[in-house]
């Protein structure tokens, strides 16, 4: 449907205005209220401190200090705010939302251009806006022989692996979604999906350029992940726990890219392999095969794997991170918060307002996540240049890298630790 | 089905191991063209160029205007190279008309020509760039092509399609000032096009990806009738401006760039080479060029040449442009035939990218210096 | 290690091009200032005078309505036609002049190189966009007005590289 935009005239427009709130006002008469008035019948108000929980003595509450900074205080720890926002997908979605955005403008500036610079006013700060607001607004449209339930499940399959990856990361001290023993092996088992995604999303698409895409993506994928696993052992070998956090905790003296760089080296080009970066873009090799497995997916499902594919970009750097440079381990930058406010309360102007528990989140971290933003964002930085350097590399070459020559680096690098934790330099027991 | 097939359709055969891709004129590859190849696994088993998209019958349409309403016509197959798509034709007709282009002109001329070679080269070079996954180098070389494109535009009006050449000498002369803004945009120029080789011809994944594909040895260049920068990349000393010179070309100090492997890499290399080349001709042209003078011949109102036919070529940045003119008394040339480099070396494609890896498609693939346009005319 | 190096090398000359000044032409707030006032022919020298080839403007106290601009325009474009005016002028005793389609034009200024009285210049002016084709064809009385353009945005080079400014 395109339609030539017709001409602006003040009648029509005001005329839509109206449409829009006369049908605002009838959804809500006759839809809210008695929905709101069912579900006020079906529940109890809750009685609190002898009174009842109206929905105004709740707008009280909430906006009252003394009664809703314990309540967001607490609100912090769930495990809903956990997952949704902090160190979970909305912290992951905001760093991916930045990436792209100093992506394109990084990649611009490299190439004596500006990048995005007139949606929003200040150097194209609303472009992701406006191109989010695009995909969601256009049509999806599905190939008549496409095997129908893969095709649309496999990019939603796609953001919940890589949400599922992010929820392993430990951002600040105590902070990690989920604590697991084996967090290094659920990391390795999550990753081990993203093949089957890739080729099932290309498979059904029924169509030669994305199954030539897909064959090249399951081939890329496969081959370099024995790498990354094998360059991530050298860490485990020194620290003796599978456990993200507690890897962290055991670099707080040195990093351990100092004695394994060659391990760093191996697992930066292997996660570059993995995101299907350039130069490892075969999967999505525009001049060749259009564009690979993403050819036939239109609007918001390439949406969706465009989040996915960022999201994934934060988290294999987060690991990066957490394995080689420290994690959230760095010197305390943040003051400690003055005592006047944990006894007395803040005094703004001539009013003083007494609130208990007032600093709601730790010093510590504070500067744990100061710390792992700048470093994440350093590692994302070195990801983002090769794009602007690099052509692509061709598909014997890729393998014989990530086959042969990825390997063999790796188990210098595992020979390299073990040599100094039995030499008793690392380690536990050890000198540092 | 025993109706024969109208050309370009094919029926694909179901085959287990074969299969046809169309890398059609809807591909972000291809160019306006098609390439119908058939792939097993990821060898190319056969590759079924199909020209002819954008031909528009200019060789045609040229028999209907005269010698003057031509230029506008027949600078339209490559609108970026147009001085050099019109300098054979000019020749021609100024040799039918028995016309005598001053000194100053042909400086000028040489001026433009080799500003025209930047143009096209450095769009070529971008979207070699684009095509093998390099997007700075598609952002570099079109960006510095605003500068030669910016002279192009001083000189002659316009930025494409400049419609500058006419037989008899060029339309207008160079503006105030041009000698001095010319000469400091090319030495900015050179200064780019050399740090192009830290960041794409010194590349080891560039080199890694080009070296040893799509071979053309020296005898197959000659056997295959090919021009150009393709024919210089695989060990023949063949340059038009050298060998058969033109306008003020014996006065000039050419430097032919001979490459010997004639592999993918140093069918990409060369362009690059020629272009450094083209600095130092715009330098020397513009120091021996007399400082005045016209550079237009007046000529009388529908000129008529006699019965007589003629063939003049250049070297443009594809190869050899020959133009051959037939003239039968009339203001209207009888017939205008164009020889364009990128049509005969099109015969080599099939040849190459049988039995290459479907990788190095386009490598090979624009490494010919292949322009749809003006194969087609 | 050559592949080490030249990786190394390639990055290098990447991160180095971050100081190096961006190159592009704020169009439409920055526009490029052109060498002079337009493409222009001296009959008496029988040449052209450098200059950009835009809109047209005509001269009505120079235009004879000799139509040579509608020939040369033939065999090109076809996009000069010959109109009547209600003008009264000594030498133009038809009173015809031209009307240029520049649905049509292709701007290759062979009209301009026709005309034998200096009467049809070609000016600056590339911004004709409009909204239907029939606001494309310019009467002898819109190419009569000498367009406005504020361009004045020219290719500056410096050490840390070329900017539009």
């Amino acid at each position: 449907m395109s339609v030539i935009a017709p001409k602006f005239r003040l009648g029509y427009f005001l005329k839509s205005l109206t449409d829009n709130i006369f049908w605002i006002i009838i959804l809500l008469t006759l839809v809210g209220i008695p929905t709101l008035m069912l579900v006020l019948f079906f529940i109890d108000l809750p009685v609190l401190n002898g009174t009842l929980l109206t929905p105004f003595l709740a707008f009280t509450m909430i906006f009252h200090p003394e009664t809703s900074v314990p309540l967001v205080k607490s609100l912090l720890y769930t495990d809903f705010f956990k997952i949704a926002a902090f160190p979970g997908f909305g912290f992951a979605a905001l760093l991916a939302a930045g990436t792209i955005f100093i992506e394109r403008k990084l990649l611009a500036k490299l190439q004596l251009r500006v990048g995005p610079l007139y949606c929003g006013k200040v150097e194209g700060i609303l472009q992701l806006m406006a191109d989010g607001l695009k995909l969601i607004s256009k049509e999806i449209i599905i190939p008549a022989k496409a095997d129908k339930p893969i095709f649309w499940a496999a990019p939603v399959l796609f953001v919940a692996t890589a949400a599922a990856f992010v929820s392993l990361i430990p951002v600040a001290p105590g902070w990690v979604i989920a604590d697991l023993d084996v967090g290094l092996l659920a990391v390795f088992a999550i990753i081990g999906f993203f093949p089957i995604i890739t080729i099932l999303s290309a498979w059904s698409a029924n169509s030669k350029f994305p199954f030539i895409g897909g064959i090249r993506a399951l081939h890329q994928m496969v081959s370099f992940e024995i790498p990354l696993i094998l360059s991530l052992l050298g860490a485990v070998i020194l620290t003796g726990t599978l456990n993200l956090s507690k890897i962290v905790e055991s670099q707080s003296n040195y990093w351990f890219i100092a004695f394994l760089p060659i391990g760093a080296i191996v697992f930066f080009i292997s996660m570059l392999a993995e995101l299907e970066r350039i130069p490892f873009d075969l999967p999505e090799a525009e001049s060749e095969i259009v564009a690979g497995w993403l050819t036939e997916l239109s609007g918001m499902m390439y949406g969706l794997v465009q989040l996915g594919s960022y999201l994934k970009l934060y988290a294999f750097a987060a690991l990066f991170v957490v394995l080689f440079l420290g994690g959230w381990q760095g010197p305390m930058v943040v003051p400690p918060f003055p005592a006047e406010i944990i006894t007395h309360g803040i005094e703004a102007g001539p009013i003083t307002v007494q609130v208990p528990g007032l600093p709601i989140t730790t010093q510590e971290m504070l500067n744990g996540t100061l710390w792992f933003t700048l470093k994440t964002g350093a590692v994302i930085f070195f990801i983002l240049i090769p794009r602007g350097v690099f052509p692509r590399i061709r598909i014997d070459m890729l393998l014989s890298i990530g086959w042969n020559k990825l390997i063999a680096l790796a188990f210098i690098n595992i020979f390299i630790a073990l040599g100094l934790l039995y030499a008793g330099v690392l380690g536990p027991g050890g000198l540092l | 089905m025993t109706a024969r097939l109208p050309p370009g359709l094919q029926l694909e055969k179901v085959d287990e191991r074969i299969m046809t891709l169309n890398v059609g004129p809807q591909h972000p590859g291809s160019g306006h063209m098609r390439l119908i190849i058939q792939v097993d696994g990821d060898r190319i088993v056969s590759c079924d160029p199909d020209p002819g998209y954008v031909h528009r019958g200019e060789e045609k349409m040229a028999e209907y205007r005269n010698y003057i309403t031509n230029i506008p016509h027949l600078e339209r197959p490559v609108i970026h190279d147009s001085c050099n798509i019109l300098y054979p034709y000019c020749l021609g007709v100024e040799e039918l008309l028995g016309l005598e282009v001053s000194e100053r002109a042909k400086y000028v001329r040489v001026i433009a020509s080799e500003l025209n070679r930047f143009t096209y080269t450095l769009y070529w070079l971008a979207i070699y760039g684009i095509f093998l996954g390099h997007s700075t180098m598609f952002m570099w070389p079109a960006g510095d092509r605003e500068l030669a494109i910016d002279l192009l535009e001083k000189l002659t009006g316009a930025r494409v399609t400049h419609s500058y050449f006419v037989p008899g000498g060029v339309r207008n002369d160079l503006p105030a000032n041009f000698e001095d803004v010319c000469l400091r945009q090319i030495n900015y120029l050179e200064k780019r096009l050399k740090t192009y080789a830290d960041i794409f011809y010194d590349n080891p994944i560039l080199i890694a990806r080009t070296e040893k594909t799509g071979v053309l040895s020296r005898e197959d260049a000659i056997r295959l009738g090919t021009t150009g920068t393709v024919l210089r990349a695989s060990g023949v000393d063949y340059d038009v401006r050298v060998k058969e010179p033109y306008d003020v070309y014996d006065e000039l100090d050419v430097h032919t760039n001979v490459l010997k492997n004639g592999d993918s890499y140093d069918r990409s290399k060369t362009p690059w080479l020629d272009m450094l080349e083209s600095c130092n001709i715009i330098r020397q042209a513009l120091e021996k060029m007399p400082k005045s003078g016209s550079v237009r011949v007046k000529l009388k109102p529908n000129p008529k040449g006699g019965n007589d036919e003629v063939y003049k070529r250049v070297e443009s940045g594809r190869g050899s442009l020959g133009a051959y003119i037939v003239s039968r008394s009339k203001p209207e040339p009888y017939r205008v035939k164009l020889s364009v480099g990128s049509f005969r070396n099109l015969i080599c494609m099939p040849y190459l990218l049988k039995g290459e890896k479907l990788g190095n498609m386009p490598a090979v693939y624009w490494s010919l210096n292949y322009w749809p346009v003006e194969a087609d005319r | 290690m050559g592949t080490a190096t030249g990786i190394i090398r390639a990055l290098n000359s990447g991160i180095k091009h971050l100081a190096v000044k961006r190159f592009t032409l704020r169009y439409p707030e920055e526009k490029l200032k052109f060498v002079g006032d337009g493409y222009q022919f001296d009959p008496t020298t029988g040449a052209g005078i450098a200059g950009y080839k835009g809109r047209h403007m005509l001269f009505h106290d120079k235009c004879t309505g000799c139509q040579l601009c509608a020939i040369a325009c033939e065999g090109v474009a076809e996009a000069i036609a010959m109109v009547k005016v209600p003008e009264e002028w000594k030498h133009n005793k038809k009173a015809i002049m031209p009307q240029i389609d520049y649905g049509k034009c292709v701007f290759c200024g062979l009209c301009v190189d026709a005309c034998p009285f200096y009467a049809l210049y070609m000016t600056n002016d590339y911004e004709l966009s409009s909204f239907s084709k029939e606001a494309l064809i310019y009467t002898p009385s819109q190419l009569q007005v000498k367009p406005e353009v504020n361009q004045d945005v020219d290719i500056v080079i410096d050490d840390r590289g070329a900017t539009h400014g």
